[in-house]
């Protein structure tokens, strides 16, 4: 089986490796800059005007765009790794070798999710670590889209789309569609709980303050749930008929803060504070290594009970 | 012994029977043709054998083991699938290194050999290969995974006269060389004569034969006479089929005993008219369009 593995994936895998150095070398570069300027910094205690990252705006799109690697791992090895020899005919060549069908999906299903969590692992290590400085003085590690490529999110991310890509291919015998379904229901996936259910693993801490004390008294690093308008406890939705007192005239909008202020408006703030970070990457994770085990007992049942 | 023993083997597909009621039995050693029109159940019974599918009804036994995802069962037989599939992008040489790696028995020189002899480049890739050759490298491979029993699903289907010719010597050459029995399906009849001593015929996906060839030529007979009533003869023999006009009635029959009314003319029947007259069974469809490449 090792020189069958070896013979249809090597390919594949050298493709990944060159993939993860050409990110890899300007990730470094640019982060040992960083690292350095960092340190220069925190040493003078000056670095509430840090602009360097605006500098390495190339990279950083780059760096953001790792988010696409457990799809792309997804659609390329997953659905791929049974939809293939399915599509081909030649999983009845491989089958009647005197090789059980059982072992065959054993070391196929091994080595995809090997490859997946050292792939997805060793980019999101890299992308962790190049971002210690955005951590450091954007507090942003929380925010969506930087929440989604650091630790080990990405790491559950990659090993639902390998196994989303597996379960498709299963179940298609086809590669297109097979393909065009892991895209579909990853990118699905993805958004329903990072939109819908990632602010509300633990019930959030909410924080009233007075109209215009601003955002920056929300603790730093938290995740901004959201900002709700209300009048003595009652949260109002909708346009504000604002009191007379306050909208007669053209105010700056201080003045009308303070005004709405006086008559007893507030803001309330909804957020998951930073200290719950650690928390919510493991829940991310669980959730979807836990879709990812229904998917590949899906997947495994579908190729060993179904008919050639 | 039995190479293949089958008891009213069946496989439905939703609420369909792709095969029913398949009983029969093959002695170790035969070339044993499995014909049958499109869709009456080769694929299905073939792949029922290899353990590739699993059986609605009834049990299988290929050389006294049910097909299971077993080593031991998967390394007595040899399956070479419709569509011919091999790894269209890796070289001959690849193919043969994985047989190697993947069967306890492989007979590397043998299929070496038997491709040189067919001199079919090992460097090349399987993709670029005539039809034939990969035909031909498909069967190689099978062959030198030493099985007892290789399963054959229309391996001729798509070659020309001359390939089909080769395929069927090489076949016809392993057959000759060694104790393995070969069960290969086909609806062309002639190559079937050639290489085959037994068949098992499917129509409509039952069973409606399963004899040695000899003894299929041997009890199979047109008898034609004046109109006449026919339940006498009915009634001793088989009758597969009548063409009766208002004069005239013709019967073709498989005899089962001596046929012991003397005002029959009796006419020998070849297999290609023998394997007509069962095709056309349980369908009110004329048999002739679906065996129209038989002369080909």
């Amino acid at each position: 089986m090792t020189w069958l593995l070896w013979r249809q994936h090597r390919i594949q895998l050298a493709l990944a490796v060159a993939v993860i150095i050409a990110f890899a070398i300007p990730t470094w570069i640019t982060g040992t800059h960083l690292s350095t300027a960092l340190q220069d910094c925190q040493a003078s205690s000056n670095c509430g005007g840090f602009d360097l990252l605006r500098h390495y705006g190339a990279i950083r799109v780059i760096v953001n765009l790792t988010m696409a690697v457990p799809l792309l791992i997804g659609v390329f090895w997953g659905a791929t790794l049974f939809g293939r020899e399915c599509d081909a005919g030649t999983a009845t060549l491989v089958w009647t070798q005197s090789v059980t069908r059982r072992r065959w999906i054993a070391s196929k299903v091994l080595t995809l999710f090997a490859l997946s969590i050292a792939c997805s692992a060793t980019i999101s290590g890299l992308v962790t670590w190049w971002s210690n400085t955005a951590n450091a003085t954007l507090e942003s590690r929380f925010d969506g889209a930087q929440f989604d490529i650091q630790n080990i999110a990405p790491v559950g991310f990659a090993v639902f789309g390998a196994a989303l890509g597996l379960a498709a291919g299963a179940l298609w015998r086809r590669i297109l569609p097979a393909m065009a379904t892991t895209v579909g229901a990853f990118i699905g996936v993805r958004l329903l709980i990072e939109l819908a259910i990632r602010p509300h693993y633990m019930s959030p801490i909410t924080q009233t303050l007075a109209m215009g004390a601003a955002k920056q008294s929300l603790p730093s690093g938290s995740l901004e749930i959201g900002d709700d308008l209300v009048l003595h406890g009652h949260v109002l939705s909708g346009p504000v008929a604002v009191d007379a007192s306050c909208g007669a005239r053209a105010l700056t909008r201080e003045r009308m803060d303070a005004c709405m202020s006086s008559v007893g408006y507030r803001i309330r703030h909804t957020y998951q504070p930073a200290s719950r970070y650690w928390t919510f990457q493991w829940i991310e994770f669980g959730i979807f290594v836990g879709l990812a085990a229904i998917l590949i007992a899906v997947a495994v049942l579908a190729v060993r009970r179904r008919d050639a | 012994m039995s190479a293949i023993v089958t008891e009213g083997l069946g496989k439905r597909y939703g609420g369909k029977w792709a095969l029913r009621d398949c009983t029969f039995e093959l002695p170790a050693g035969r070339v044993c043709g499995l014909v049958g029109a499109n869709g009456a159940g080769k694929t299905t019974l073939l792949k029922l054998l290899t353990g590739l599918s699993r059986p609605t009804a009834g049990r299988a036994e290929v050389v006294g083991q049910a097909p299971a995802d077993r080593v031991e069962f998967l390394s007595e037989i040899g399956y070479l699938a419709q569509d011919v599939p091999l790894y269209r992008r890796w070289s001959v040489e690849e193919h043969l290194q994985m047989g190697a790696h993947l069967n306890p028995r492989w007979d590397d020189a043998a299929g070496r050999e038997r491709l040189r002899a067919l001199r079919i480049p090992l460097e090349q890739k399987v993709g670029t290969l005539s039809g034939g050759q990969r035909a031909q490298v498909a069967l190689a491979l099978a062959l030198a995974k030493r099985p007892r029993v290789l399963m054959l699903d229309e391996p001729v289907a798509a070659l020309d006269p001359l390939a089909r010719r080769g395929f069927l010597s090489t076949l016809a050459e392993a057959v000759a060389d060694g104790d393995l029995t070969v069960i290969l399906s086909s609806h062309l009849v002639a190559d079937l004569e050639r290489v085959c001593d037994h068949l098992v015929v499917l129509a409509e996906s039952r069973t409606v034969l399963a004899a040695e060839l000899e003894d299929v030529l041997a009890s199979h007979r047109l008898l034609t006479g004046p109109r006449r009533d026919t339940t006498a003869i009915e009634r001793e023999h088989t009758v597969l089929r009548s063409e009766r006009t208002h004069r005239q009635v013709s019967l073709w029959v498989r005899l089962e005993g001596p046929l012991h009314d003397p005002n029959w003319q009796v006419e020998e029947l070849n297999l290609e008219e023998i394997m007509l007259a069962y095709l056309g069974l349980g369908s009110s469809e004329p048999a002739e369009p679906v065996l129209s490449e038989v002369s080909a």
